[in-house]
This record gives C-alpha cells, structure tokens and sequence, in this order.
C-alpha cells in the first residue's frame, strides 16, 4: 500500500466514522477490527498488532494538566 | 479583563524590519469622467498575482493598467513561502535575483508529538535541481519585488495607487470600471479585466458570483515576532506540545529575524480574546521556552485564520478573468495559496496575449479556466488533507490523529500521513490543450503532455541565452515568454524542414526559439537525453508557461504547425494543414 492509498483509506474511515456520530465510533471501529481480523487471518501477527495498540497508550494519549 | 494595549506581560510591539513606500493617488487625463485612453487589459489588485499577471503581459508586448486600493505595499502576516515551481515562473518574469538575495532557501522539516520527534521530512530535491524546493519570505518582500520589477516595465504597466474599484459594467467586447480616488472618481474602460483583487474580490461580488465548498471551523492564530536565532530554516509543527496542550503549532522563520508562529484555538475559546496579546504573548513566550530560544524578543503582528476551501466554478466570465484568492481560496496548510495564484498568473499572460495580439481566438482563455480550475480542485484535495490533519473538523479525524502521533514514535508506516503534503506543481492531466494535439504515446520516461519540464543541468554547448555566460546552465532557464521546441539530435544538426520553424513562427508573430541538444556532446545532454527518453530525433514542445503541448518520437514541421495552430486555435489560419 503506498502512502496516497493509505491516506485515501484514513480519510474514508475518518468520513465513516463522522457519518455515525460519536456514540456509535467506537462499536464502527470494533466491527472494522473484526472484519480486518478475518482478513488478516493471522493469529501471531495479529497478537504483535494488538499488543502493539495498546503499548504505551496511556503515555501516548493520556490526558495532562494545561 | 486587560487593555490590549497594556498587555499584562508588558512587552512591547515590535515594527516589521520593512518600512513599505507610501504612493499618492493620480488621475489620468478624463474626458466627461472617463479616463482617454482605453485599455486593453484593467487588472484590479496589486497583490503577487496582480503583479504576476501584469508583468507577464509586459513581456509578451502588452500594455496593462494595474489598479490598487491600498498606498504600498501589503502589511502584515500572509504568504510566507514560494515554491520552486513559482520560482521557475518569477524567473521567467524577470524577478528571481531579488527573490534569491532576499528569501531563506529550506528542503524539509520535523513534526513532534509531545515531547517526541515522529516526521523528519524532506521535499523532493536532487542534484538536478537549480532552485530550492521552498523560499520564506514575507509577502511585503515578495510584492516589492514585483513592485521594482513592474517599475522597470513602466512603460508597459500604468500602476494607479489608492484607486479603488466601486463598480463594474460588463460588455460583450470589454468593461467599464467605475473607480474612486481620494483625488476624485473615475471611469475606466478596457477590453479585458483581470480580478486579482484577493478572497473578498470586489469584481467577484459586482458580477454577483460566489465560491463555492467547504469553510473549516479549526481556528490558527497567527503571530510574528522579532527574535534573532541561528536556528535553520525548516518547517517546525508541534503537535500538543507541553507549551501548548492539545494544541498544534506551527514555526516559520523569515528573513531578517522575524519568525511566523501559527497555533490551533481549542473549540472552546473565544476568537476575539484568542487575539489579545495578553492571551497571545504568554503562549508565545513558552514556546520559545521549550525550543529553547533565550534571546529577547518581540511581538510585530497577530491575526486569526479560520481555513477555506472554495473556488469559482468558472474562471472567465465573458471578459473577465479571476486569478488567485479572487478566484480560489485554499487551505493555508501547504502552501497553496500565493503559489497557485502564481500559477493562475502564468496560465493566463501568455494565453490573453496571444489573444490580444490577435495570434489566437479568445476560446484559448477557456482553456485557462478550464486548466486552472482543475488545478483549484487538486490544490483544494490536497489542501483539504492537510487542514483534516492540522485542524480536525470532527471528533473522528482527532481520534485517528491521535491514533497516527502515538503510534508514529515506533511505526514508521503510519509517519507519511503526517506529512505536511506541501505544494507541488500540477499537471494539466486531460487538458483540451493537451487532447487537441497527438503526441507519440510511446515515451518511457520524461514530462507527458500537461506536465512540467522536469528539471535537468544543460551540457556546456547547449547554448542558453539566460545562463550567466550564455551557457551551462538549467532546462528551465531556456524557457521564456516563447514556446520552445526541445529537439534531441545526435550530431547536432536540426532537420532541414525544423530549422526553418524559428524564422516561420516568428514570421507569424509567434514567439518562438528552438533548442537543439546533442545528446553525443558531453555527459549532462546524454542524461537529459535519458531522463527525457528522448532518442536521437525526439522533440518536446513547451509553451510558455513551462508545460509540454505535445512530444513526438520524430516529427516533422508540418506536425509543429498543426500542433500550433490547435493550440492558438488558428485551425483554417496560415499553417492549419501543414
């Protein structure tokens, strides 16, 4: 995947996402994650890409005093 | 709540290092109010474009009178950064030496996410390039530059000071302006009126057209200081840094120690106290804390900016042409706002020109329209982009930035949706222009028809009229006000019927040079000969704006001829068979 597909593809998520408002995002998300799951079909790599999204979150978008 | 002209911190404002020359109103000799002479060409607006387009006029032969509200030059905060591509067009125009002396060459930047860097990016440059991929300096610089140069064209370009235009009649065969000067009004009638008169274009309103697309809600506010640093020229992007949080910020630096700081208002705030050095200063003062800056500095100027992406659905409109934000307004992220004006501006000299001077039919200022308001649409794309990352329009593309900032420190995969996308030239991909003449399909390498010349060092005998001494210089330095007609010999000698074309074009009024390069001389026409695909007996055609027409394996002058006359629309006119 080149680096226009991947930005075409963000941005298509970013619109699907806005389109369902915030309450309903996050159960978007989780059925896009279950739907790349089984397209993926790799349980060792897909173990490495959830480890890897919640590595560090709280440090990464963690709320701090302004 | 504070006065904002005792800021609680007490810093005092700076001026800008620029002190511009004040102009008085004139008026022209009149005749029942209206001015004598008619004019061939009104361009309302001294801003880059209006000064683009009416120098670019002046060297083609055509007069213009050039009308500008204001007494000098522009103030304040705007364009900051020229790119390569409107470099290789002010060349053209006569102006590049100022622009070289004055602005600060860069080829990248960094983004950091909180503490932590997460781009190093750089913008395409190589060893075939003569000019910097970007040049900072402020508008005031680059429209004194203009300025003395369309001074040198004074007998060419009437500039009118502190005359602001108050209405418009349009004709089937040209205009009248209806102008107001502290000395008094007037009435000024030309056969073609230029509207480069920026984002809240009086002829936009007159003509009663509006622009269309998306206004963004994500607030910047824009300040410049006086600080001097050794710090180099890059584009710095913070992304909810600890002097800021949940903010973005944005560092420029500019000629003669002032720096261009851009950062995002939260949702929350209110723009009018947003703007109040009281507000402004301290958020300032621990930026330049966290960058480490120590030296005394001070405020110059603050504004707000609130993104746009609209365009004109058309840019002519009988015999009025838009250009710049008069016709277009794009993101500021990317730099596509005074650039594309730029572009607008070459586009249309050469092609009202050649209408004037009576070479072509006025459906080629059709093809302006029709190619710059594809480039409006791809710059808004783009510009688009960049805004959705710089100031998210919903809750969504603020989640998903947040997902790419965070993940960027150890993925590099997702580090190019950082990128700042910044300006690059446009094809004119699908142009009339283009369609209207075959070109050998067949080409593996080198610019496609509607491109650009790709840049490219000339051997030392390809002569080049602009270089310094005549020779060794650029490809983009052989361009001119002239179409140029690149042919690839080995042995250097032109085909019989090509050698003719100089002398037949310019016979017709063409501006016309035809270059030839040998690609068995030396090691630098033997790589352009490569990186162009051009096998012994190829030819580019290039019109004047620096874009190919049309590029064959082996052509002959009556294929030269017939891809002219399409052009110019002289179809039936001397040359149309061939």
């Amino acid at each position: 995947m080149n680096a226009e597909d991947l930005d075409t593809v963000y941005t298509d998520l970013c619109r699907a996402m806005t389109a369902v408002g915030e309450a309903q995002a996050p159960i978007l998300l989780a059925r896009f994650a279950l739907l790349a799951i089984v397209e993926i079909a790799d349980a060792g790599r897909l173990r490495r890409l959830i480890a890897a999204a919640a590595e560090d979150l709280a440090e990464a978008t963690g709320k701090r005093e302004s | 709540m504070a006065d904002a002209s005792a800021p609680r911190t007490g810093r005092a404002f700076a001026p800008y290092p620029f002190v511009p020359e004040r102009f008085p109103a004139a008026l022209p000799p009149l005749r029942d109010g209206v001015d004598r002479s008619r004019h061939r060409v009104a361009i309302v607006g001294a801003g880059p474009v209006g000064y683009c387009v009416a120098i670019g006029l002046a060297v083609q032969g055509i007069d213009s009178v050039l009308i500008e509200a204001d007494d000098s030059v522009c103030a304040g905060s705007r364009a900051i950064c020229i790119s390569r591509r409107s470099l290789e067009i002010i060349d053209r125009l006569g102006a590049l030496p100022g622009f070289l002396a004055t602005g600060l060459p860069w080829t990248g930047g960094r983004s950091f996410y909180r503490e932590r860097e997460v781009l190093r990016f750089t913008m395409p440059n190589d060893a075939n390039q003569r000019l910097p991929p970007m040049l900072n300096l402020a508008q005031y610089h680059i429209e004194q530059i203009l300025l003395e140069r369309a001074r040198e064209l004074s007998d060419r370009i009437d500039l009118r000071w502190q005359t602001r235009l108050t209405g418009l009649e349009p004709h089937a065969d040209g205009v009248r302006a209806r102008l107001a000067t502290p000395l008094g009004d007037y009435a000024l009638e030309a056969d073609w009126l230029v509207a480069t008169d920026g984002g809240r274009s009086v002829v936009r309103e007159s003509l009663g057209l509006a622009l269309t697309g998306t206004n963004y809600e994500g607030r910047y506010v824009i300040v410049d200081v006086a600080m001097p640093s050794d710090r180099p020229t890059e584009r710095l992007a913070f992304f909810d840094p600890p002097c800021n949080p949940g903010s973005t910020v944005l560092v420029h630096k500019q000629p003669q120690d002032v720096w261009r700081i851009d950062y995002q208002l939260r949702r929350d705030e209110d723009a009018e106290a947003a703007v109040r050095p009281e507000n402004v200063l301290p958020r300032v003062e621990s930026l330049l804390a966290m960058i480490g800056e120590t030296a005394a500095w001070a405020p110059i100027w603050i504004s707000l900016y609130r993104a746009n992406a609209l365009t004109l659905e058309r840019y002519r409109h009988g015999r009025v042409l838009f250009a710049g934000d008069a016709a277009h307004l794009v993101p500021i992220f990317g730099v596509r706002g005074a650039n594309s004006g730029i572009d607008d501006a070459d586009n249309l000299a050469w092609k009202l020109a050649a209408v004037l001077q009576g070479l072509a039919t006025d459906r080629l200022l059709d093809s302006y329209s029709e190619e710059r308001v594809a480039a409006a649409k791809e710059n808004l794309r783009h510009g688009t982009k960049s805004t959705e990352f710089m100031a998210p329009p919903s809750f969504a593309f603020e989640w998903m930035r947040t997902a790419v900032l965070g993940l960027a420190v150890r993925h590099e995969s997702v580090r190019s949706l950082i990128n700042p996308r910044q300006t690059s030239p446009i094809a004119y991909t699908g142009s009339s222009l283009s369609r209207a003449v075959e070109s050998s399909a067949d080409f593996a390498a080198g610019p496609a028809p509607g491109s650009v010349l790709v840049e490219a060092p000339l051997g030392p005998r390809t002569p080049s009229p602009r270089a310094a001494d005549g020779h060794g210089a650029y490809l983009t330095q052989l361009l001119g006000s002239h179409f140029t007609l690149l042919h690839f010999s080995k042995g250097g000698t032109l085909p019989a019927d090509l050698g003719g074309l100089d002398a037949e074009m310019r016979g017709l009024g063409i501006r016309w040079h035809t270059v030839l390069i040998d690609p068995g001389t030396d090691d630098a026409s033997a790589t352009l000969a490569a990186r162009y695909d051009a096998a012994n007996g190829a030819s580019y055609l290039v019109r004047p704006d620096g874009h190919v027409l049309a590029r064959w394996r082996r052509c002959a002058a009556k294929d030269v001829r017939l891809a002219v006359a399409r052009v110019l629309d002289r179809i039936g006119a001397h040359g149309g068979g061939g």
